[in-house]
């Protein structure tokens, strides 16, 4: 079965995926901050006892796991592959997941809050994946009452997620406004709209191979829908800067940046020790020649894809065994190598 | 008039507050000012017992003695789960769904600060309002008599029908008494 982030979508080439997540927790226990550890087992299997409703009410398979007993390396591969939050990876206390085949749903239990639901989908489609997250709500809150309060909505352990309880985010591979320095300036424009701009792994995490997180900020006081709308109303002006600024940098230095693309590639290509870093820089500059079409491969490619794969954790799982960074890098070099197609 | 936070009932509480020098005025109903003001807290008794006194003296004090009551936010404490309101503001968590009650004015401030509003307006969980119905006729059919009576003989003192009202305090107090003759005589029954 194919994983979301293996397929194709429309605005690829700007809004590499759309995510959503709802903040949810148990009437019957206080929160996180002051669960105790007994408590915390309880809460994990009481959620994850409902999960053959969702497996049965969704139709797609699910698979359940504690995430807290996996090993640094199976967590930190699923905080790369946004399966979990790097909040749930971290927790020592009983955590629980359950996570849908093609990882686009998944529930985490005992993270900040009792529950989160996130739901994500390839390109630009909010409203896809905040139905499926809604959904799933749905089916949870058959079986488990959560906290709600008339006036203040959907009650979180802090008080920024409360009302809806909705996070909702697009990532999006800006290089032309990072190229041009105009992030800064951006967030701060967005800012104003209750719109930030992070890293890709959320909250103080930094941007990697020119990938951006966009999210609201607001939870409460306004609905999930007109929240969605302000987002893409947002999101659809920085892929209008993203594009023409694009345009400019390819009409007023073609060729330097051709220049660039293939030496990128030819790094890509040769190199026998790559790190993380320089890897996804380098592959930025593959995807961002590949949109504007400074550069035809003979075979298909998703970047984004093989920027997650050469993670260092995720790597590792592909190595199959523990290794230095040294190590790693070699292999992610030989990886990437065997992925790259040749150029037209 | 219509009550400051609800919009919906009548106003029968002036309720004034003083935080950090700063002045906050309104005029509420019971319910609301019971849920989100400091002066119910301490003023209604723990159970949200409605003795007469309590609700009397804390109307006196709402109407006649503007500032009622200041609170510390730092000395707050959420009675329920023991998060005081210093370790909120430390950690910026809170540690149970109470404590959003437990610290009233002040989290409704911060609230105010982050999202630029107070009022849910989203998504109710499915069949929110049905159980909420069910829970308020609930409610309502576990009020004692004598919580009833001084439901109603509030309502006479502020309609200035004294007579009644006193015919009302007159029952209550009979009905107190029998019920504590009942106390005292159910451990030898």
């Amino acid at each position: 079965m194919r994983k979301w982030y293996e397929e194709t979508a429309e605005n690829g080439d700007v809004v590499i995926s759309s995510r959503v997540r709802l903040a949810r927790n148990l009437k019957s226990y206080v929160f996180g901050s002051r669960l105790r550890d007994a408590d915390a087992v309880r809460l994990v299997k009481e959620v994850q006892d409902v999960a053959p409703l969702v497996k049965e009410k969704d139709g797609k398979r699910y698979f359940l796991c504690n995430v807290n007993r996996l090993s640094e390396t199976d967590r930190e591969a699923m905080v790369e592959r946004y399966v979990v939050s790097p909040t749930l990876a971290a927790k020592k206390q009983e955590t629980g997941l359950i996570l849908s085949e093609d990882e686009s749903v998944s529930i985490m239990i005992n993270e900040e809050d009792h529950i989160r639901i996130q739901a994500v989908a390839a390109g630009m489609d909010l409203e896809k994946v905040f139905a499926e997250a809604n959904f799933i709500d749905d089916i949870l809150n058959e079986e488990l009452p959560f906290s709600f309060d008339d006036k203040l909505g959907y009650l979180t352990a802090c008080p920024t997620n409360v009302g809806t309880g909705l996070r909702a985010s697009y990532m999006m591979f800006l290089p032309a406004l990072m190229m041009t320095g105009r992030i800064q300036k951006l967030s701060e424009e967005m800012g104003k709209f209750g719109v930030t701009i992070r890293g890709i792994y959320g909250e103080g995490t930094k941007s990697q191979g020119c990938m951006y997180q966009v999210s609201n900020q607001k939870t409460l006081g306004r609905t999930e829908k007109e929240i969605i709308a302000n987002l893409d109303c947002i999101v659809d002006q920085i892929i209008k800067q993203e594009r023409d600024r694009r345009g400019y940098i390819l009409r007023e230095a073609n060729e330097k940046t051709q220049d660039k693309v293939c030496r990128s590639y030819g790094i890509l290509r040769y190199a026998k020790q790559l790190g993380t870093e320089d890897a996804m820089a380098l592959l930025a500059q593959i995807k961002f020649g590949m949109d504007t079409g400074l550069i035809h491969l003979k075979g298909e490619l998703n970047p984004h894809n093989l920027m997650m794969d050469i993670q260092p954790a995720s790597l590792q799982k592909l190595i199959g065994k523990n290794v230095g960074s040294l190590v790693r890098d070699r292999a992610r070099a030989e990886y990437i190598q065997k992925k790259l197609p040749d150029i037209e | 008039m219509l009550c400051d936070i609800c919009h919906k009932r009548e106003a029968r509480i002036y309720y004034t507050e003083i935080i950090n020098g700063e002045k906050k005025e309104q005029h509420l109903c019971e319910e609301c000012a019971a849920e989100h003001t400091s002066f119910s807290a301490g003023k209604l008794g723990g159970k949200g017992e409605l003795t007469l006194g309590n609700l009397l003296s804390s109307l006196l004090q709402g109407f006649y003695n503007g500032e009622t009551k200041k609170v510390e936010n730092e000395d707050l404490v959420c009675p329920k789960c023991g998060t005081s309101f210093e370790e909120f503001s430390k950690t910026g968590l809170l540690g149970c769904a109470d404590c959003y009650k437990s610290f009233g004015s002040a989290i409704k401030e911060s609230l105010n600060k982050i999202h630029g509003s107070e009022l849910h307006t989203g998504k109710r969980p499915k069949g929110y309002e049905q159980e909420k119905a069910k829970e308020a006729e609930k409610r309502i059919q576990e009020l004692s008599e004598i919580e009833r009576l001084s439901i109603q003989l509030q309502q006479a003192i502020e309609q200035e029908e004294f007579e009644e009202a006193a015919r009302l305090r007159d029952r209550i107090r009979e009905l107190k008494a029998e019920e504590d003759q009942d106390k005292e005589g159910a451990p030898n029954a």
